[in-house]
């Protein structure tokens, strides 16, 4: 397996991550071998490493994030805020942005009548705090994608008891 | 939008995952290759797969250069670190036959790729 | 509805009148604050919500004013677009120094109010309202439509007490109420009623129709139509929406599904030029049914009864297979590629005789694609099934849209309908005309024959002359334009099909020119297919004439099913080549029959009335060996060797670009100004055609207008209904007169 650790060894430190600690003395702070006999070019890798490097924010982890290509290169997101049930009041849910894929074939599965689909996206539902956030999630996912809909602000609109009973406009109700 | 194109161009400060500059990532993918195209002949001899040492080598070259446009230093490395371990699965034989065989996707049909026969067969 | 008698009562009594002439008084000075108030901002005033700050306008409710930070007060009865009825108490909350809890949806704040929505006395308040509604609410959760989506389930798990006093033991049974019959549409159950009454308020307020209302007090309290008769509205499906129980439930969709297993694509409507925004319930590739979702600039948050229950025509009569015309004269199905070859052959011998005609349900991608390939045959007859004026009319964009609006519409004050009636053409716009009507003192008037409009309007007559008095400025409905602030004259699409409809138009547009505001046009054509005003923007000619005089060898129907053109106008060796999604009037008369998708199979931009463009997503596959109309047509081109240049629908929408970059901004509205030139050469031409007519003047011309809701069982349902609502309306008149 020489080779296999060749890979790792050859500019990565070594693997020989031993800390050597005498059980009989524990006042001792426990020795590092690896830094006390690191070689100075070992020395400079690590403190590399603990540092930060410069890439750009713009990157692609479709590669890595072992989505199926084709999952990647043809599907196209729509990045939305789910709209309010019309048949209920509530909105507590109607506040995050989501994401979600191009609607694929369903079918009834035949023997059990379960709903059944060949898409592996279609269930994934992630949420967002803003549109920024969840653009940011598919670009670096590859995904093409669109916004559907805007926050815009609500209309304020006057409620007011007393027009039912108004005399002389058309707001007083008629039926009860 | 105009936010997003400046995004586009903007860099980061991140911590490294295992190499620091481009270079040693290069070296990185680098060596992942050779050891790769030495134990191909074991893993063709120890699997008894259907398929000549030249064959796996150029399916190997072409695996790394599908990822070739890839710049980013950290996926390099995430990259190398997957191979390393696909490369570990294979030598110490925790792979099946049928696993190196997937590499050539000769049980996947493939799709069509060109307007008339994708919209003939109704797929996407 | 007592106290204005009462005043009148008083008065004609001679009474002691200086009580009314101070009540008088009081509310003129109220009514001139409100006038005033608007000039300058009013200052806004602090109130604390659990102990946080708001700043709101002075009138605001405590409801409103707690929803500002967030804080949702549990209703029933409240609902924003209806007035305040403050009458199912659930919104009761604390407000410190007040001796009572206040309903805080019909009480305005007060500087200075701290309220407080969840304390002691706020929980205990809707525990007793909560226990009070399930006392009188039967347990029938599970076999009820509205659960998993019901305001009462959702508020007794949240506010109501974990235990109940009603004990039956005496076995006497819960309160029970006979259910009403009030349509094929709604389905009532009205024992689960909890009074509400939001289905009263809508059908008077918004559908303008009386026929709901409550009988009874107390415990005997009931909600319907006194005497058996049908909810006969075109907007009766809203009801369902708003019952915040299960007591008025969807027919069609009753025991269908419940709502954790459906999935939901948000989505357009198409089948009347609004472009109602919907959000389509799915399961196992079918639609179930379809929603209203909200949109403050087209359809609020209704949905007009052809839109809603249409749906069921989706999945009937549907073309599954691409069908060719055997010599023996009948359709045979083929596969794709026989069915394209055989178009292809025809084109092949047509020799750039090749023609277009766009139908009702046309998407603008498919409209696109289609005009490519007819240029590229070297064709250049492209027309729509729905005819306009003559000549360059549309040319101009502000010539065929609706100008002001359908959210400006509720800002006008005088408006003019000529020979359109919006009740039925355009439901939802019609109840932007009622709102405005209601609460903006609009004046209305109609050119055209007597139609029952849902509210009070003027009918200046049927003449054709009409529209010229008016448009000189002789009638007298042309003092009320010119003194409005926001006028409008409203043109029925249909009525510009007229050979006078090119001067009708050039009349009202130089009228326009005159009664034109800054920001506001008062122009308006009301078009009544959703894929008119998407054809005439990439350039499609209206009216079926042209092709007619064309005479083309192979001519394309792209869902056009209205039967405007016929075989016997074609020559003999024409090759109709017919794409769409159902079997309707096209397909009858096609060569070759190549099955396109609904507007819920496919991602497709549609243009509404007033010239927005939204896109339908694709909520279910389309069925069979149906295809996205425009790939239809891209596999055409391809066969007959002239490929269009795009592959995927990102390349068409970049086409479409180019084409009108307002096509591809989705749900924006692009101003369209008046045009200035060109009217005066129509002018001279005299409005001389007969008596104006609207296609659609009653319930039952509503609810078949297009191939889906041709297809539909539910609408001829709707229909029956109706006509046999009206003879039964007819017997009991025949015996009264006995």
């Amino acid at each position: 397996m020489s080779i296999l650790r060749q890979v790792m060894c050859r500019t990565a430190p070594s693997s020989m991550q031993i800390c050597v600690r005498y059980a009989s003395n524990q006042d001792v702070a426990p020795l590092d071998l690896n830094t006390a006999l690191a070689r100075p070019e070992e020395v400079e890798q690590r403190n590399k490493l603990s540092g930060k490097i410069t890439v750009p924010v713009d990157v692609n982890l479709s590669p890595i994030s072992g989505v199926p290509e084709e999952h990647v290169r043809d599907r196209r997101v729509r990045i939305h805020i789910p709209p309010k049930n019309a048949m209920q009041s509530g909105t507590d849910n109607l506040s995050k942005w989501q994401i979600e894929f191009d609607n694929r074939e369903r079918w009834e599965n035949p023997l059990m009548g379960w709903a059944s689909t060949g898409d592996p996206l279609s269930n994934m539902n992630v949420q967002f705090g803003s549109k920024d956030e969840a653009i940011t999630y598919c670009e670096r996912n590859g995904w093409r994608w669109f916004v559907d809909g805007d926050d815009k602000p609500k209309k304020e609109r006057v409620k007011n008891y007393g027009v039912n009973f108004s005399w002389n406009k058309r707001t007083r109700v008629s039926t009860k | 939008m105009a936010g997003r194109e400046a995004v586009k161009r903007a860099v980061q400060q991140v911590r490294p995952i295992l190499s620091v500059d481009r270079e040693e990532a290069r070296k990185r993918a680098l060596n992942l290759y050779k050891a790769w195209y030495r134990q191909i002949p074991y893993i063709v001899m120890d699997y008894d797969i259907p398929m000549t040492v030249e064959q796996c080598r150029d399916k190997l070259r072409e695996e790394f250069v599908k990822n070739r446009h890839v710049s980013d230093i950290r996926v390099i490395d995430m990259l190398v670190i997957k191979g390393q371990m696909e490369l570990k699965e294979s030598v110490e034989i925790w792979k099946q036959k049928g696993h190196i065989m997937r590499y050539w996707k000769e049980s996947q049909e493939p799709k069509p790729t060109d307007f008339l026969s994708k919209f003939i067969q109704g797929v996407n | 509805m007592i106290r204005a008698p009462l005043v009148k009562a008083l008065g004609a009594l001679s009474s002691p009148t200086h009580q009314i002439q101070i009540g008088s008084r009081a509310v003129r000075t109220t009514a001139v604050i409100a006038q005033q108030a608007p000039a300058k901002a009013p200052e806004k005033i602090e109130v604390f919500v659990d102990d946080i700050p708001v700043q709101v306008l002075p009138g605001t409710t405590v409801l409103q004013a707690a929803a500002q930070i967030g804080v949702e007060i549990p209703r029933f009865c409240y609902h924003e677009r209806l007035a305040v009825a403050g009458n199912c108490r659930m919104c009761l909350v604390e407000v410190e120094k007040s001796p009572k809890p206040v309903a805080a949806c019909a009480m305005p704040v007060m500087k200075g109010w701290r309220i407080k929505t969840n304390s002691d006395l706020t929980r205990k308040a809707r525990e007793g309202v909560m226990e009070f509604l399930l006392m009188n609410h039967p347990l029938d959760c599970p076999i009820c439509d509205q659960g998993g989506e019901c305001d009462l389930q959702d508020q007794a798990m949240a506010f109501g007490s974990d235990r109940s006093r009603f004990t039956d033991i005496n076995y006497t049974g819960k309160r029970a109420v006979e259910d009403k019959d009030i349509g094929p549409l709604v389905k009532t159950i009205m024992t689960r009623c909890i009074h509400c009454t939001r289905c009263v308020r809508f059908a008077s307020e918004i559908a303008g129709v009386d026929d709901l209302g409550t009988t009874g007090r107390g415990n005997d309290m009931q909600i319907g139509t006194y005497v058996e008769k049908l909810f006969l509205t075109e907007l009766s499906g809203n009801v369902i929406d708003l019952c915040p129980v299960g007591a008025l439930t969807n027919k069609p969709y009753s025991f269908v599904a419940r709502p954790w297993e459906i999935r939901k694509v948000s989505s357009i409507d198409v089948l009347d030029a609004v472009g109602s925004n919907i959000v389509v319930s799915t399961r196992t590739n079918e639609v179930l049914r379809i929603l209203p979702r909200e949109n403050e600039d087209v359809n609020e948050e209704w949905l007009a009864d052809k839109s809603r229950f249409a749906c069921d025509g989706l999945k009937r009569q549907r073309l599954v297979a691409p069908m060719v015309r055997m010599p023996n004269g009948e359709l045979q199905a083929v596969e794709w590629e026989g069915a394209l070859i055989a178009v292809a052959k025809a084109l092949k011998k047509a020799n750039g005789q090749v023609a277009g005609v766009s139908g009702q349900l046309a998407d603008v991608e498919s409209l696109v694609a289609l005009k490519d390939l007819v240029n590229r045959l070297e064709g250049e007859t492209l027309v729509t099934e729905q005819g306009f004026i003559k000549g360059a009319g549309s040319d101009v964009r502000a010539n065929y849209l609706l100008n002001s609006t359908i959210a400006g519409l509720e800002e006008a004050d005088a408006v003019l309908l000529v020979g359109t009636n919006p009740r039925y053409e355009a439901p939802l716009v019609n109840t932007r005309l009622r709102k405005a009507y209601v609460h903006n003192e609009l004046q209305i008037a109609s050119i055209g024959p007597k139609i029952d409009l849902s509210y009070q309007h003027e009918n200046l007559g049927a003449d054709a002359s009409l529209i010229k008095d008016v448009c000189s400025g002789t009638h007298a409905f042309s003092k009320v334009l010119e003194g409005a602030k926001k006028p409008a004259i409203i043109i029925g699409a249909d009525l510009l099909e007229r050979p006078d409809g090119a001067a009708i138009h050039a009349t009202i547009l130089d009228y326009c020119q005159k009664l034109k505001k800054k920001d506001w046009n008062p122009f308006n054509v009301l078009q009544n297919n959703a894929a008119q005003v998407g054809a005439l923007d990439v350039g499609y000619q209206a009216g079926v004439e042209a092709v007619i005089k064309a005479q083309p060898k192979v001519l394309f129907l792209l869902n056009a099913d209205a039967g405007k053109l016929t075989r016997e106008q074609l020559p003999k060796d024409c090759f109709i080549v017919y794409i769409g999604s159902h079997g309707d009037n096209g397909a009858s008369i096609a060569d070759a029959v190549l099955p396109g998708a609904a507007y819920t199979e496919k991602q497709a931009i549609y243009v509404n009335t007033e010239g927005r463009p939204q896109q339908t997503l694709t909520a279910v596959s389309p069925p069979g060996m149906a295809r996205e109309d425009w790939k239809i047509l891209r596999a055409i081109s391809e066969v007959v060797s002239t490929p269009l240049p795009y592959d995927t629908l990102d390349e068409l929408r970049s086409r479409l670009e180019d084409l009108g970059p307002h096509l591809t901004r989705l749900g924006e509205l692009e101003p369209a100004s008046l045009s200035e030139a060109g009217s005066q050469a129509t002018i001279s031409k005299s409005i001389n055609g007969g008596p104006i007519d609207v296609k659609q003047k009653e319930l039952r011309d509503y609810f078949m207008t297009d191939a889906v809701s041709r297809a539909s069982p539910t609408m001829a349902k709707c229909i029956s209904a109706v006509n046999k609502q009206q003879r039964q309306n007819e017997q009991a008149k025949q015996s009264v007169a006995i």
